[in-house]
């Protein structure tokens, strides 16, 4: 009877026990032999839904590997890759990241080890040049291309007819014509060329690269900026929109796209990524065109540029292998996911190939029956390729003083050298 | 049915037992477990209120921290020239351009003091040209600025820093923003030149307090009109609750901690901090069943109590069914035990208790049976006594008689005669009287009837005859004294009333280990009786002895048991047939 009462003592000891602690669950231990990959990326309607487009195709290939898209803000993603690398820690970074181009070298540079290189694991020549450039250090190539920031000048038809001038007297200008045309137009319809942030200096980037220079020499660090006879050139033409007050300004985002959807200029010169909300405005419909971006006049330069754009990089961290095999099979070798791209999202890509396909030749009515992303796609192909070098932003953030000094009235060449010694002193 | 009824019966001590100890089983751990939830919710919440209180502190000192930055920066805009120019009087678009640039830097300035929050600020000029350092929705042109409910607020409170919550109805639900608004002012001439927005999507302000926050314990806050602002619950914002802001102005004037009430039919903690620079009020709402269902499990708690109870229920059923069944057997026992049954014991076995009783009925069964013996021994001796008294007994009229015959025989001559009667009548007194022992032979009896005989012979003259015929092996068997002699007397006197003569045979004989004596006359016969006895006689005078017919049987029945005895049969004009029978006993 004592051992029976003993029995359950312990058995009731035993129940209790268990049914409070039996939540404990099991850990899940990855390896390197993991089927889960992590991309980060950023802009839930771009590029989240591209990365979301390649999933589906790569399902077919390999069912097996599990993907986790997760959207972070692009200045999230570079701190929290800035501050992981620097401690030479991959833990809890992705194995797949975008990172827009102007951004790129920076991290290649500073950290090549912690990227997977991709060197032979797809066809670069497939991908425009100025795009595999941005993507490479020291002849390895870290990046898989992605979206195209090739620009163009869209133009309001109705406003240049009511100067006289048809889509035809635009194709291929140089800034000098550009801005004969915009003083006629002004005069003609009262609206001004063009809008600009007074603090953004994209127009700058895009009318160098178009003559194949950057605010860096080829080395991608000895600061190109007092001898740089493109920039000088631009300095010089933007100062001249600015004093014929074809230069509207706006402050922010929000007040570019009132801008001209409220039909307040009569171009825009940009990256392709602004097509979206150009058409957003339903109602000026089969009033705009698009024509090739303005060449630097008197030098070497060509009607195309770029402005923006991102690429694919692989981390240093395990299942990089199933990570390549990831990008390579769909943004490095599908055509028909940059179909998808293009009807689906409107993300013209740089994979040549691909360019072949119907939805790039698709005529869009807003711009009245022209096929903007074979133009475009056309376009891309031109752009001269430059080393952007790790410190865009930064001399940037100098030459926008510059150009306020510049504008002010203070001579050019003192301006531009001041900056240089500016940026040498501050990038060594 | 009726066997459980039976088995009910036979166990009711062990199923009222049993049934006791479960109801106190159970109201026992139903009390426990319900006061040890009452217990521990009311500690829950004592610790709640305090947790909070601190955490509700400590979210007040972070929002004043915000609020102060908030402050910073718009002092810094109201003290700002190239802010005060770029919001007042006409720019041409190239100046436009240069101030964009110049008020950039300013701002970038200026917002270091939000830095540390998702802040954007806004300026807007009376001269409707604005500048935002990242454009919040809400505000996409300055016309929808212009008559933008909160820039009407600001203008009738310029001097304040208002909070407003700003909802987008159109778009998706996390596009709330919280807004913090003021005029600019010229401190000296009170001329209002523009207004400045502070935006922080909500999601963001819900920073300061959504860590601390959990299911059911939920913070809001709340504007003097009782319009939710911020809340880590999306569906509370934007709504006004009239009902809150009567609790958050009572415990704020009553300067209470917290207090229990009712909100959305729900028992809910609210506790309420005031923020007086933000006017604005900090309320901590917890749903007490939320909240605290969560803590205490009381599901499993409950199960396990049920468990532990079903437990010690089958433990108490076989302990008490091992101690009442002992018991409940005894009691069986003892039931069973017939009335005069007392050869029955019963078996000691079960607890101590069980076991006395057991022993203590058993040895009263046994004193029982002692008594009854003596009695029984004692009844026997006192009729044994009784029987030999009456057996010494000599009807006096029979002697009386049977001398009175012998004078008559004398007178007449009959010398021999009177002679051979009183030889008779020595013999059967010597027989009956002086021999004092109880017993004689079958010899001695045969003698004794034939004296007797022979008196009566000589008195009533010899109309009827009697013959013997004794088995010669059953001459020496002892037989009780004077076992025949009230049959033969019977016969005499009854048997013949009717019938002129006849005769009376008495036959003795063996059969096995029992003797039989059958006396057979063929007279008259009577009525048998039901029970085979003989009528009672009326004649006393006409016996010789005490001992009658009657007693006959009843005497042998006390000497050798029932198992011996007398019966007798008769038929109207036939006879009587008396058979007596006795155990072989030899001397």
């Amino acid at each position: 009877m004592k051992k029976v009462l003993a029995l359950l003592m312990v058995s009731m000891l035993l129940l209790a026990a268990c049914s409070s602690g039996s939540s404990n669950g099991t850990e899940s231990k990855k390896d390197s032999e993991t089927n889960e990959i992590t991309a980060w990326a950023w802009d839930k309607n771009f590029n989240i839904k591209a990365l979301e487009l390649a999933k589906e195709g790569y399902a077919s290939e390999n069912p097996d590997l599990k993907v986790n898209i997760i959207e972070n803000a692009q200045d999230d993603i570079v701190q929290k890759l800035n501050t992981s690398l620097s401690s030479g820690t991959t833990k809890g970074l992705p194995n797949i990241v975008l990172i827009e181009d102007y951004n790129a070298k920076s991290f290649l540079q500073a950290y090549p080890d912690m990227f997977h290189p991709l060197t032979g694991s797809y066809e670069t020549d497939d991908f425009v040049q100025y795009k595999v450039e941005a993507t490479s250090v020291d002849g390895e190539n870290y990046g898989l291309p992605f979206d195209t920031g090739v620009t163009g000048l869209y133009v309001r038809t109705d406003y240049l007819a009511e100067a006289g001038y048809t889509v035809e007297d635009l194709q291929n200008i140089d800034w000098k014509e550009y801005i004969e045309i915009g003083k006629k137009v002004k005069e003609a319809t009262g609206k001004r060329l063009l809008t600009y942030d007074p603090s953004d200096l994209g127009i700058l980037r895009t009318m160098i690269q178009s003559a194949g220079k950057w605010y860096v020499k080829a080395d991608g660090t000895t600061p190109d900026l007092a001898d740089n006879d493109a920039l000088k050139l631009s300095f010089e033409i933007y100062k001249e929109l600015v004093d014929n007050d074809l230069m509207n300004f706006h402050s922010d985002w929000n007040q570019f796209l009132a801008t001209f959807n409220g039909g307040e200029v009569a171009t825009v010169t940009t990256g392709n990524w602004i097509t979206p909300s150009i058409k957003a405005e339903a109602s000026q419909s089969g009033k705009w065109a698009v024509v090739p971006h303005p060449s630097l006049p008197g030098m070497e330069s060509v009607n195309a540029s770029n402005l923006g754009g991102a690429s694919w990089y692989v981390l240093n961290v395990p299942g990089k292998e199933q990570a390549v095999d990831f990008l390579t099979k769909t943004f490095g070798s599908n055509v028909d996911l940059y179909q998808k791209l293009v009807n689906e999202i409107g993300a013209i890509g740089t994979y040549i190939p691909a360019t072949e396909g119907e939805a790039y030749q698709t005529e869009d009515e807003f711009f009245g029956g022209q096929t903007i992303i074979s133009d475009f796609s056309k376009w891309a192909e031109e752009i001269p390729q430059v080393n952007y070098g790790m410190h865009t932003y930064a001399i940037e953030d100098i030459l926008v003083v510059a150009m306020q000094k510049y504008l002010d009235g203070q001579d050019l060449d003192k301006v531009l050298e001041e900056a240089q010694q500016q940026v040498e002193t501050q990038i060594k | 049915m009726r066997i459980i009824l039976n088995r009910f019966k036979h166990n009711s001590l062990f199923y009222k037992m049993f049934f006791i100890t479960i109801l106190i089983i159970v109201t026992v751990s139903t009390l426990i477990t319900w006061t040890t939830f009452r217990m521990s919710e009311k500690f829950f919440i004592d610790r709640f209120s305090l947790n909070n209180s601190k955490v509700m502190a400590q979210i007040k000192e972070s929002l004043g921290t915000f609020q102060y930055s908030i402050v910073i920066a718009s002092n810094n805009l109201m003290n700002n020239g190239t802010i005060k120019s770029f919001l007042t009087g006409e720019h041409s678009n190239v100046m436009l351009g240069t101030y964009y640039y110049n008020v950039k830097k300013q701002m970038a300035n200026i917002k270091t003091s939000v830095e540390a929050y998702d802040v954007s600020i806004l300026v807007y000029g009376i001269n409707g040209i604005s500048y935002a350092t990242d454009r919040p929705s809400w505000a996409a042109s300055d016309e929808a600025l212009h008559n933008h409910f909160i820039t009407t607020n600001t203008l009738r409170q310029p001097k304040k820093l208002l909070f407003h919550l700003e909802q987008q109805r159109n778009q998706k639900q996390n596009d709330r923003s919280i807004v913090a608004s003021k005029a600019f002012m010229e401190p000296t001439s009170k001329y209002i030149y523009g207004f400045m927005y502070f935006t922080i999507q909500e999601k963001d302000f819900r920073k300061f307090y959504s860590s601390y926050t959990s299911l059911g314990n939920n913070v809001l806050v709340m504007d003097q009109s009782g319009t939710i602002l911020s809340s880590n619950r999306n569906e509370f914002i934007g709504k006004k609750e009239p009902e809150l802001l009567k609790y958050a102005t009572k415990l704020e004037e009553q300067q209470i901690d917290y207090m229990d009430a009712d909100f959305k039919g729900k028992d809910h903690l609210i506790m309420v901090e005031y923020l007086p620079t933000f006017d604005l009020y900090l309320v901590n709402l917890i749903d007490k069943k939320a909240a605290f269902a969560n803590i205490i499990d009381k599901k499993s708690i409950v199960l396990i109590c049920i468990l532990f109870i079903f437990l010690a229920i089958i433990i108490v059923f076989f302990a008490s069914r091992g101690l009442t069944n002992s018991l409940s057997n005894l009691v069986k026992q003892i039931g069973n035990t017939p009335k005069n049954d007392f050869d029955h014991y019963i078996p000691v076995t079960g607890t101590y208790e069980t076991r006395q009783i057991g022993l203590a009925f058993n040895s009263m069964l046994d004193e029982l049976h002692e008594y009854v013996n003596k009695l029984v021994l004692v009844q026997k001796q006192k009729r044994n006594a009784e029987l030999a008294a009456l057996q010494q007994q000599i009807n006096p009229h029979f002697l009386y008689n049977t001398l009175t015959s012998i004078k008559f025989m004398v007178q007449q001559g009959g010398k021999e005669e009177a002679a051979e009667t009183v030889n008779a009548l020595i013999s059967l007194l010597q027989n009956t009287i002086g021999n004092i022992s109880e017993t004689i032979t079958v010899r001695q009896e045969i003698d004794n009837l034939k004296s007797y005989v022979l008196i009566n012979q000589k008195r009533y003259g010899e109309r009827i005859r009697v013959n013997y015929f004794i088995e010669p092996e059953c001459f020496e068997i002892q037989i009780p004294k004077l076992i025949l002699q009230p049959f033969i007397e019977n016969s005499f006197f009854h048997g013949f009333n009717k019938k002129n003569g006849g005769t009376i045979n008495v036959l003795v004989w063996k059969e096995g280990a029992t003797l039989i004596c059958e006396v057979l006359d063929n007279g008259d016969g009577m009525e048998a009786s039901a029970d085979n006895k003989l009528p009672i006689t009326k004649r006393k005078q006409a016996m010789f002895s005490g001992i009658g017919v009657r007693n006959v049987d009843e005497r042998i029945q006390l000497i050798y048991g029932e198992a011996y005895g007398v019966t007798i049969s008769s038929k109207i004009g036939e006879g009587t047939k008396v058979r007596i029978s006795l155990p072989v006993q030899k001397n």
